[in-house]
């Protein structure tokens, strides 16, 4: 094998002496030659011998020179540059020497390089991890605190994505959820035809559709570039709507009668005028007409100002700058916007739900606690909130006394400089369709100050806002089969799975026992949502017996009030959508489910019979032993709840769909005949 | 004497109307509906019509455009009166073939002016 590059330093070292020591050879040789022949003396004989020498010596220098100058340097460079390749980071070594020593720049130059984007390199891709990290984080903070409504969904109409004011949005419909299609969310007929027509420049189509005795106003795009996917906005017109079609068209139709009413009034006025003029008595009739018609139309179109009145100030009630809030969150709102001074308003009482303009009202309170304040000792507010007929009345308390209606007439001129337009403190209250008085308590010791508002029909404190980052998207999800293809030949991966579990009564479902609990949660492209469950106690119309209690922990009093079975179930259906079931020992939980009037006919996988099937030789199928055997993690106390054992079923199959992919087991079909021959083996066997 | 035709269904106007005109010195004869309003335009074939768009039955739009198709009265003077003040339904009258028209309430020394141009337009 030959091979390029510099020959071998003692091969080199060898043939060099080897030359020289052959010309000195022959040299002398030569030399002894031309003596014998010529036989010269002195400076002649000299010459002879130095001249039949001095190629040699030359081969012998030359090699010298070579050896020194630019072997030794080309080698020194070899290990060098392999030593540069292999380990960047090695230490430096002496610069190229020899002939070679005008290459030292160069040859730093490409070293430091080389090191440089090296590093660049490694670091390049930490780097670019971590932005894209930092993005999305900031981008799923952005749609989770956006305030309108939106989804996401991919070409077959799933749910890739929905923020928390869709959840808030849509709360209580259990067609929301990641994976599921958009139906189950939203009558699709309507639906539908918008969203086959929708152009693909991103361009928005608008429509309007009945969802939960409410009219949406739906916003859909098409997102450019992307795989048919398209965004969803939210706003609910029925208010709206009820606005334009209740007071406000009532307001426009006064208008009509008013008109009439006043033609009627001038023109017996005019008329009236003319007979003035013929004073006879001829026409003292015709002037008691007109007189009777003047009186009726001025009653009537007194009553109708009246009415739009009330029409008006109903209009203000229901205006679209008064949104609903929870009064505990307004005294908070308005505590952290009070200077420091005079801050500590402590809500009293039972909190409400009524209608305001926040930033208005806050701007309100803030200017009369600076002006309350010019009147009474610093010890704080108390805010409380009472309710009255249609109307809830939202009370500042102080120690001291009621202030005077005069200063409350003076204060009421004041411009609030922080809103826009700079409107008085009664140009705010005319907003709210509002005033405001002050009044002793009946204690003596304290005062108020009222401000009667719009009340609202909610009941109940806001919902708590769910944790940080709760999934709420899954872009793969559109990379999953479409939803018309038969389910028998999808990957086991893409599968949309919802383990479930049931705690009963006891264990003799034949003989009466059913079913308290029913817990289950969803796994989507191999995932296990953490926020996608469905957790509901069920009333067994029976007692629990002790015995199960202790297995479960449920007693009599923990489902009392729940709902009673077929109800769950009917929910639980719309839970599943187009998912297909997971249980342990699935047998068990299925009749326990099979109920009149709820099919269940969807595939199921038995994470049990799945177990059995893999690994025959072993002992101990049962959850707990798997979730030994596979180290699944469950927070304590979490095992023996539905949804508990639902979650460890779950993380059972996520466990378990690695080992049937090795196997060859990649699609539903393979999976369910894999676990029909675990079925009858076990049936044989137990027979 | 020019006669005027008064259509309107609240009798409080038509009474002012009526005493109006008169003594502007035309003729009025009246009409509380749109039937009575056809009626009388041929049985008592008045030189001019106030005609108020929202009628019992049939509406004062309705009255107009039949009134326009019969050769008769294609020419006759109307004055629309109406207490809806919308510029869409000025428009529809005056589309429709009206001469003019009038959102109440009005001054009644106007319309009495409007009447007296249409007549002296009508009979030159």
């Amino acid at each position: 094998m030959t091979r390029g590059g510099l020959p071998k330093r003692q091969r080199l070292i060898g043939l060099w002496l080897i030359l020289s020591g052959i010309s000195l050879l022959g040299g002398a040789i030569f030399a002894a030659w031309l003596d014998a022949q010529l036989a010269p003396t002195g400076m002649t004989r000299l010459a002879l011998w130095l001249g039949s020498f001095s190629g040699g010596a030359t081969i012998f220098l030359v090699g010298l020179l070579l050896e020194r100058m630019l072997f030794t340097p080309l080698r020194h460079l070899q290990v060098q540059l392999a030593r540069l390749v292999a380990n960047p980071d090695a230490r430096d070594e002496h610069p190229p020497e020899g002939w070679l020593k005008a290459l030292g720049p160069d040859l730093r130059r490409v070293r430091e390089s080389w090191r440089v984007d090296r590093s660049r390199l490694a670091t390049a891709h930490a780097d670019g991890a971590r932005s894209a990290a930092r993005i999305r984080q900031e981008l799923e903070t952005l749609l989770q605190v956006l305030e309108t409504p939106l989804l996401l969904c991919d070409q077959h109409r799933r749910l890739m994505l929905f923020n928390q004011a869709a959840e808030d949005f849509f709360i209580g419909n259990t067609g929301l959820g990641l994976g599921k299609r958009l139906e189950a969310l939203l009558p699709v007929s309507s639906l539908q035809h918008a969203l086959s027509q929708l152009p693909n420049d991103g361009s928005p189509r608008e429509l309007l559709t009945p969802c939960d005795n409410r009219w949406l106003k739906v916003i859909l795009r098409r997102v450019p570039g992307s795989d048919g996917e398209t965004l969803l906005t939210f706003s609910d017109a029925t208010a709206s709507w009820s606005n334009e079609m209740g007071v406000r068209a009532e307001l426009a139709n006064m208008l009509t009668p008013l008109r009439q009413h006043t033609a009627s009034l001038t023109s017996a006025a005019d008329a009236l005028i003319q007979l003035r003029h013929q004073n006879d008595t001829d026409t003292s009739t015709l002037r008691q007409r007109f007189e009777r018609v003047i009186h009726e139309e001025g009653t009537t179109l007194g009553d109708n100002v009246a009415k739009i009145g009330q029409l008006l100030d109903d209009l203000q009630h229901q205006g679209e700058r008064l949104t609903p809030m929870w009064s505990n969150d307004f005294w908070q709102a308005l505590d952290e916007r009070l200077d420091p001074e005079h801050r500590l308003i402590t809500p009293v009482g039972m909190p409400a739900w009524f209608k305001g303009d926040a930033p208005a009202l806050i701007a309100l309170f803030d200017s009369l606690v600076k002006q309350l304040s010019a009147h009474l000792p610093d010890s704080g507010f108390e805010g409380e909130i009472c309710l009255g007929n249609k109307r809830v009345y939202l009370d500042l308390i102080w120690r001291g006394k009621a202030l005077p209606e005069h200063e409350l007439a003076e204060w009421q001129h004041q411009p609030l400089a922080t809103l826009p337009l700079t409107p008085k403190v009664a140009d705010v209250l005319r907003q709210h369709a509002s005033d405001i008085w002050s009044l002793a308590d009946n204690d003596g010791l304290h005062a108020r100050l009222r401000m009667p508002l719009p009340a609202i029909e909610r009941v109940g404190a806001p919902r708590e806002p769910a944790p940080p980052r709760p999934e709420f998207h899954d872009f793969g999800i559109a990379d999953l089969p479409p939803p018309d293809e038969a389910l028998a030949n999808r990957s086991l991966r893409s599968l949309d799975v919802v383990a479930f579990d049931t705690e009963t009564t006891g264990l003799e479902l034949r003989r009466g026992d059913t079913v308290i609990s029913l817990g289950a949660c969803r796994v989507v492209n191999a995932r296990l949502l953490a926020s996608d469950v469905f957790d509901q106690k069920v009333d067994p119309k029976r007692p629990i017996p002790p015995a199960s209690t202790v297995i479960h922990g449920l007693t009599d009093a923990d489902v009392a009030g729940a709902p009673p079975l077929d109800i769950v179930l009917t929910h639980f259906r719309e839970y599943i959508g187009e998912a297909v079931l997971l249980a342990h020992n699935a047998a068990f939980d299925l009749l326990a489910i099979s109920h009149k009037g709820v099919a269940f006919d969807i595939p199921v996988i038995d994470t049990l019979l799945i177990s059995r099937a893999l690994d025959e030789a072993l002992d101990g199928h049962d959850l707990d032993s798997l979730a030994q055997r596979y180290d699944l993690a469950f927070p304590p106390g979490t095992r023996h709840t539905a949804l508990g054992d639902a979650r460890v079923t779950a993380e059972l199959w996520l466990a378990l769909l690695p080992r049937l992919e090795a196997r060859g087991i990649d699609t539903l079909e393979q999976l369910l005949t894999l676990q029909a021959n675990a079925f009858d083996r076990q049936d044989a066997s137990a027979s | 004497m020019a006669k005027v035709l008064v259509v309107d269904d609240e009798p409080n106007i038509v009474l002012s109307l009526e005493f109006l005109m008169e003594q502007a010195g035309f003729e009025v004869v009246t009409a509380e509906d749109g039937e009575q309003a056809l009626e009388q335009v041929s049985a008592a074939s008045p030189d001019l019509l106030l005609l108020d768009i929202s009628l019992p039955g049939m509406s004062g739009f309705d009255v107009l455009e039949r009134l326009r198709s019969q050769d008769a009265t294609a020419q006759l003077p109307i004055i629309m009166l109406t207490a809806h003040g919308r510029d869409v339904e000025r428009e529809k009258g005056m589309a429709l073939g009206a001469d003019d028209y009038i959102t109440k309430p009005f001054s009644t020394q106007s319309l009495v002016e409007k009447v007296k141009a249409l007549l002296a337009e009508d009979q030159p």
